[in-house]
């Protein structure tokens, strides 16, 4: 009997022990911690991690901070993989961190939300907003002009050239699609294809938009459009008619940036990330760097910014505001681009950096200015998905341009609903 | 009297109190007992289940305070008019209607050729177990290499003049490359528990046979699978509810977006994407899971159905 009773007990007590287990959480930003021991505010940020470089560059930052600000602790935490789930999922259980880096094309969707503190009220005159490229800032505003995010760097596309392949074949480094479509012809060689291209809506949008069509209208796809689809019937041309385009997935390759180094694409639109990619994986490697050929006359390159944004439920917004001023404030990007790694988004800092006149990157500044930021309102990812599957099929040749883009706005428009 | 028929009346009432009690604590024991397991079953299996049935009628927003709007049956009427959902659904069942044939077939001749006492029998069991061990994301991993545009693959087909193809990147093949690597893992799984059944086929039906004169594959057709039956079911069912699942093989594969053009699309990848990519569309994920839940018990009971009536016969 006794020994009975104590089972009972001891089953109950096991029952407490899962009960307490699963409660717990008050459901506000949990590991970030509050105050340490010593009296500090700890604050945690959160982001993605691209190569060790990033993070040695962040982790110079962070020691930079924490030093004119002995009062505040950072907590810095690399998110590995598939990012966007797993922040959506902390915030979703109000374990979000207190500042995190975010994308420009996931930015209106989440702005939408309300997730993300507004940050108009803290911008003073010493940040100076205004310092910042205005097409970069864009993304991360809402309707009403408020700011939720300023970024801290961008890269804009630029037109990759094999230096030895043109002087081989004799080809100057072409500045408008005509001239391109024939130094491609000219530069196709059995191994190597004239031009790389990347069949998606991130790196092909400016040229579908070069026309007078626009792919993205009112948050609804709307690439199917005569417009659009002249615009971009030249890129699937070069491939299926003249046979000097591929896709990297065509050639064994992950990008066209590795199609490059790889001599099987003598030109390719690439990013500044390509640089130091190039520089370690292909040191050898001859290229240059020039302007995106003009398409239909029209000057265009695709920008690709991600901002540091603030929690709406962090409850060190003082902190956090501190943090996110100083890594995109003229110090903090200065550090953080002197390298290379991203262009800054700061008209000061490029100027002091002096990127307008380095052969390799000066191209990829001047792109800022008339870039298209890859952000277009709440529904992107939906529009460039389908985007994406349907315009593999036309560059592959296995439908009409016109046909597939046509499917492809329709479903984005209905996958989207009212 | 009446006095004394109280009192057995309430001697009666104790007993069956007393047996009341003894009942309620061999429950309260027994259950306390279970209570850690039924707790877990609860919180992380049935709990989780119906509340995304729960959710599959509602639309329901999860950023930025959660909001579940009723929706009623909107979250099914729209599968019926979304393309990708059907696309997803003609892509797995195709990948069913191979996969599980050829699995099961292949599982069927590899334990049979192993069970037929041949030299290194052992050696060679391990050999073909070995791929059901690795891991089905390393696996996937490797297989990409192999499938690569200059990878081993095609170096090989190459070789010996045999057209080669773009396995990874082409829309008309991916599928199938991921068939070929699934039944390649899967089979041996099935042949080990093929060869266990292998041993209990009666020998003096394979002599009685010889001596009436039929051969190897006569033996085969009219002794090992007819004997075989029960466990070919349960090869099957399993087949049938691991290939409607297939996620991990096809996500690595396309980096999660079921390209190249949709050719990759599971049903499982669009709850995925529909649940954590796209904002606002966790009921209608879990409509289609539902859909897909019921989708496999019909097979699954079509399937015994079939084999039943075989079985009569």
């Amino acid at each position: 009997m006794k020994t009975k009773s104590w089972m009972i007990l001891s089953s109950l007590l096991t029952l407490l022990l899962i009960a307490a287990g699963c409660s717990g959480n008050d459901g506000t930003s949990g590991d970030g911690g509050s105050e340490t021991e010593d009296g500090k505010t700890e604050i945690s940020l959160a982001g993605w991690s691209s190569s060790p470089e990033e993070e040695k560059l962040l982790k110079q930052q962070l020691e930079d901070f924490e030093e004119e600000n002995p009062d505040i602790t950072v907590k810095h935490e690399v998110i590995a993989d598939q990012y966007m789930d797993v922040l959506k999922t902390r915030l979703v259980g109000g374990e979000g961190p207190d500042v995190f880096y975010l994308d420009a094309v996931e930015a209106p969707a989440l702005i939408e939300t309300g997730v993300l503190e507004p940050l108009n009220s803290y911008v003073d005159e010493d940040f100076d907003a205004g310092d910042f490229e205005e097409n970069l800032i864009d993304p991360f505003k809402d309707e009403e002009g408020e700011v939720y995010g300023f970024p801290k760097g961008y890269s804009t596309l630029g037109l990759f050239y094999n230096k030895e392949m043109l002087d081989e074949a004799g080809v100057d480094v072409p500045t408008n699609w005509e001239e391109l479509e024939e130094a491609a012809k000219e530069l196709t060689t059995e191994d190597t294809v004239g031009l790389g291209i990347s069949p998606e809506m991130a790196r092909n949008q400016f040229i579908g938009e070069s026309g007078e069509g626009d792919m993205v209208v009112d948050g609804k796809a709307a690439f199917g459009s005569e417009e659009v689809v002249n615009a971009l019937q030249p890129i699937v041309d070069l491939r299926n008619e003249h046979e000097a385009a591929a896709a990297p997935s065509e050639m064994g390759a992950e990008s066209t940036g590795e199609m490059f180094g790889q001599g099987r694409a003598a030109m390719v639109m690439e990013g500044n990330w390509n640089v130091p990619y190039l520089n370690e994986t292909f040191p050898d490697m001859e290229y240059g760097v020039s302007e995106i050929p003009t398409f239909n006359d029209s000057q265009g390159t695709m920008a690709f910014t991600v901002s540091y944004v603030m929690n709406q439920a962090s409850e060190k917004k003082e902190a956090s505001w501190k943090l996110i001023s100083y890594l995109t404030g003229q110090e903090g990007m200065k550090t953080w681009t002197e390298t290379g790694l991203e262009l800054p988004a700061r008209a000061s800092v490029a100027e002091e950096l002096g990127y307008e006149d380095d052969e390799i990157r000066g191209p990829l500044v001047a792109g800022a200015e008339y870039a298209t930021a890859w952000s277009d309102g709440p529904n992107l990812p939906t529009i460039y998905n389908n985007f994406d599957n349907e315009f593999l099929s036309a560059f592959l040749g296995e439908k009409s341009l016109e046909e597939a883009l046509e499917t492809g706005e329709d479903v984005a428009n209905s996958e989207i609903g009212e | 009297m009446e006095r004394a028929e109280a009192g057995s009346y309430s001697k009666v009432k104790s007993k069956k109190k007393r047996n009341y009690t003894r009942l309620l604590r061999s429950i309260i024991q027994g259950y306390g007992f279970m209570l850690p397991t039924i707790l877990v079953l609860l919180v992380f299996i049935l709990g989780p289940v119906l509340y995304a049935v729960f959710l599959s009628f509602f639309d329901v927003t999860l950023l930025g305070g959660t909001v579940l709007d009723y929706t009623g049956v909107d979250n099914y009427l729209r599968i019926m008019e979304d393309s990708r959902a059907k696309r997803a659904l003609v892509n797995t069942a195709l990948y069913v209607g191979i996969v599980v044939p050829a699995q099961t077939f292949l599982a069927l001749f590899l334990a049979s050729t192993l069970n037929a006492g041949l030299k290194g029998e052992k050696i060679f069991r391990i050999i073909y177990f070995l791929p059901t061990l690795t891991s089905s994301a390393v696996l996937t991993l490797i297989f990409m290499w192999m499938y690569n545009q200059n990878g081993l693959i095609n170096n090989l087909l190459d070789k010996v003049n045999l057209p080669t193809y773009n396995w990874i990147g082409d829309p008309n093949i991916a599928l199938y490359s991921i068939m070929i690597m699934n039944i390649w893992a899967t089979a041996p799984l099935f042949m080990v528990i093929y060869l266990a059944a292998l041993q209990g086929v009666p020998k003096n039906l394979y002599e009685a046979a010889e001596l009436d004169g039929a051969n190897v594959i006569q033996r085969f057709w009219h002794i090992t699978v007819p004997q075989l039956r029960p466990i070919t079911s349960f090869v099957v069912i399993m087949g049938l509810i691991g290939t409607f699942q297939l996620f991990d093989q096809s996500y690595i594969f396309s980096g999660g977006s079921g390209g190249p053009s949709n050719s990759t699309l599971t049903v499982v990848l669009l709850i995925y994407q529909y649940a954590f990519k796209s904002l606002g569309t966790m009921g209608y994920a879990t409509a289609i899971a539902f859909i897909l839940a019921l989708i496999i018990l019909i097979a699954s009971i079509l399937q015994r159905v079939l084999s039943k009536e075989e079985q009569f016969n």
